[in-house]
């Protein structure tokens, strides 16, 4: 839209306008009434815009407030519900608002400071930010601030926004998932339930729709859009996934542990020790996934030997073969 | 503060709704504060605010609003001082709720720093969860984020940074022989789940980044930390040295490989990328090599092709 056509108004100004006027009914708008009184629609009504155009537009702006948080009620026909050609709309403030019995404290408040700065550019440090700058409208003092700290959540996986609609809207997901040795990716259809950061990666927790079961995937290892299918499934079931997913996690760690031998004093041992636990020769150390673990223990060389399981050191044997064949004199 | 992307109407919009109830809280605010806060430039402020004027309630019967059912700014404050003040408004004086998303990137961040030792205690994240909960306008989709496990390493650093006392340690980089630091602690990086601390080097005289599972007798001392002031650079220096490498890798590869081509040049073609960097020395990318096992071919130098075969050669020597 050219910047010099002052005969239609920015949407975001037609947005506000119609958010200010649900808001300050009680009973509620009817759609004629917001078309022919609302500024935005109004002036469109009075240049003689088609109603269908006006009605559709409506529609649009309903949506894009509803995404952005905003509860638009519709009130409908007494008698016959489904009947919206009387329906009104409003916005009830009790809703709409931070509820007024929230309150934080300027401790608090420094901790929120500190917990939304922790996203490095992605999505979610916009939301954080906009989060954050609802709950300092409300004019909180503050303490001084958390400094001598700065933690970081690095959010690389270009799946993640989908994922996280799906969750929110409790709809199946499908998507292409590449298992390390294997030659192409499958579809995999799932009821995502929650997002999980474990060892500095993502994963998606959810019950695979074809599997029937619990299932935590990697977000690295989804090689292709993420889409969100119109296939709804109960809310209830998300309930509680996140200690579910962790706990499955944790669960996996324990089961598979490995047995190490490593050089004291070494990259290796310093790096493992932190997740180890002493063995009668060498150390416990227990992972999640064995393809990511082998990486690491290969990119330590000699400083470790595997001992158990004989797949981990297999794994490990691969990589350090591969990488002496591939550096190798040239023939 | 975040990279300012082009916002859609939507996100306008949005602002706008925040803006009110900044304004009313605020009672007068610098054009200049206010687009930071916002993460907008002052000129898109002072469009917002402009903009904000011609809001207001429906019109009766198809008269223009009266004045005082719009929102109003005092429009000689603005004009000579740059400052904002709003005098009338028509409603939106509360700030609106959390969008699921919002409260969902709060509670996730609150995750990681229940992590660091000595901020906040159990009561106050149990009861800021509870609030951020009940102020989202819809259930916020779970993302957790796992704690990794706190040593003691960590309690006595996050000790020292309270206590405005340098520490000393063990340091033992990867292929180097240890060294012995006294370090005054100005910030603790987390990131990817690795503690990393910046001080003052007292050995080198310098600011210095130490990552913290490579730290070993950490131990407080009483000297009081003086230079708390000095500058701090960038946390990270990756990839400095006289050595030019150029290693090639399929380019799928690419972010498995993440930081070493963070100030790396690319070239791929059908599929394959070289990569040219600065790294510290011959040694620098056998580790690579190793753990990317069969990816990453080191082209050159011939002394770091070199490395990275002997390294895994001698990994490989343990099974024989």
């Amino acid at each position: 839209m050219p910047a010099n056509a002052p005969a239609k108004n920015p949407p975001e100004e037609r947005l506000v306008n119609l958010v200010v006027a649900l808001m300050a009914t009680d009973q509620g708008l009817t759609k004629d009434t917001i078309l022919t009184s609302v500024a935005g629609y109004r002036e469109q009504s009075e240049a003689g815009a088609s109603k269908d155009a006006l009605e559709k537009m409506f529609e649009r702006d309903k949506e894009s407030l509803r995404g952005l948080g905003i509860p638009i009620e519709t009130i409908g026909d007494w008698a016959d519900p489904d009947d919206l050609r009387e329906a009104r709309y409003r916005v009830p403030s009790a809703e709409y608002e931070l509820p007024e019995d929230i309150e934080f404290t300027p401790a608090e408040l420094a901790l929120l400071n500190l917990a939304g700065g922790v996203w490095s550019e992605s999505s979610m440090s916009d939301d954080a930010r906009s989060g954050l700058r609802k709950i300092r409208a409300l004019g909180i003092p503050v303490d001084e601030p958390i400094i001598g700290f700065s933690p970081r959540i690095s959010l690389r996986d270009p799946s993640f926004p989908a994922l996280q609609q799906a969750i929110e809207q409790s709809r199946i997901v499908s998507f292409p998932y590449l298992k390390p040795g294997e030659e192409s990716p499958r579809t995999r259809r799932v009821q995502p339930l929650a997002l999980v950061e474990y060892e500095a990666r993502w994963h998606v927790f959810g019950i695979d729709v074809e599997a029937g079961g619990d299932r935590t995937f990697l977000l690295a290892r989804i090689v292709g859009p993420v889409v969100v299918t119109r296939e709804a499934f109960d809310p209830v079931l998300r309930e509680g996934a996140g200690d579910r997913a962790l706990r499955g996690l944790d669960e996996v760690a324990e089961r598979s542990t490995s047995l190490l031998e490593v050089n004291p004093g070494t990259e290796a041992a310093l790096r493992l020790a932190r997740r180890a636990s002493a063995a009668e020769q060498g150390i416990r150390v227990p992972y999640v996934d064995i393809h990511i673990f082998a990486d690491e223990l290969a990119s330590y060389g000699p400083e470790v030997r595997v001992v158990e399981p004989a797949e981990l050191r297999d794994q490990v044997i691969a990589r350090l073969t591969a990488a002496r064949d591939l550096n190798g004199a040239r023939s | 503060m975040s990279a300012r992307r082009p916002l859609v109407a939507t996100d306008r919009a949005a602002l706008m709704l925040q803006l009110v109830p900044y304004l009313i809280g605020k009672g007068e605010v610098s054009i200049a504060e206010a687009a930071d806060e916002f993460d907008v430039t002052p000129d898109q402020m002072r469009a917002m605010v402009e903009k904000l004027t011609v809001i207001g309630l429906p019109g009766d019967g198809g008269y223009w609003q009266m004045s005082n059912d719009l929102f109003d700014i005092d429009w000689d404050l603005l004009d000579q001082q740059e400052l904002i003040v709003i005098t009338n408004t028509v409603g939106l004086e509360r700030s609106p709720r959390l969008t699921a998303r919002e409260a969902a990137a709060l509670l996730a961040g609150l995750q990681l720093a229940r992590t660091i030792p000595g901020v906040g205690d159990t009561d106050l994240f149990t009861g800021l969860l509870a609030k951020l909960a009940r102020g989202a306008s819809s259930t916020p989709a779970e993302v957790i984020v796992a704690p990794g496990p706190v040593d003691t390493v960590r309690d006595t650093v996050a000790a020292a940074l309270r206590r405005g006392v340098a520490v000393s340690f063990t340091y033992k980089a990867p292929d180097a022989p240890p060294t012995t630091r006294t370090v005054d602690p100005i910030k603790v990086h987390i990131a990817d789940g690795q503690w990393y601390l910046q001080g003052w080097c007292h050995l080198r005289e310098a600011m210095r980044t130490f990552h913290l599972d490579r730290v070993s007798r950490l131990e407080l001392t009483d000297i009081a930390i003086t230079h708390g002031g000095e500058p701090a650079p960038g946390w990270f220096e990756p990839g400095e040295g006289d050595v030019v490498a150029r290693i090639r890798f399929p380019a799928t590869v690419a972010p498995l490989i993440g930081d070493y081509l963070d100030r790396a040049t690319l070239e791929t073609s059908d599929g394959i990328t070289v990569a040219a960097m600065h790294v510290a020395d011959e040694f620098s990318l056998r580790r690579l090599a190793a753990r990317r096992g069969g990816d990453v071919e080191i082209l050159e130098p011939s002394a770091s092709r070199r490395a990275a075969a002997e390294w895994a050669d001698a990994g490989l020597d343990q099974y024989r």
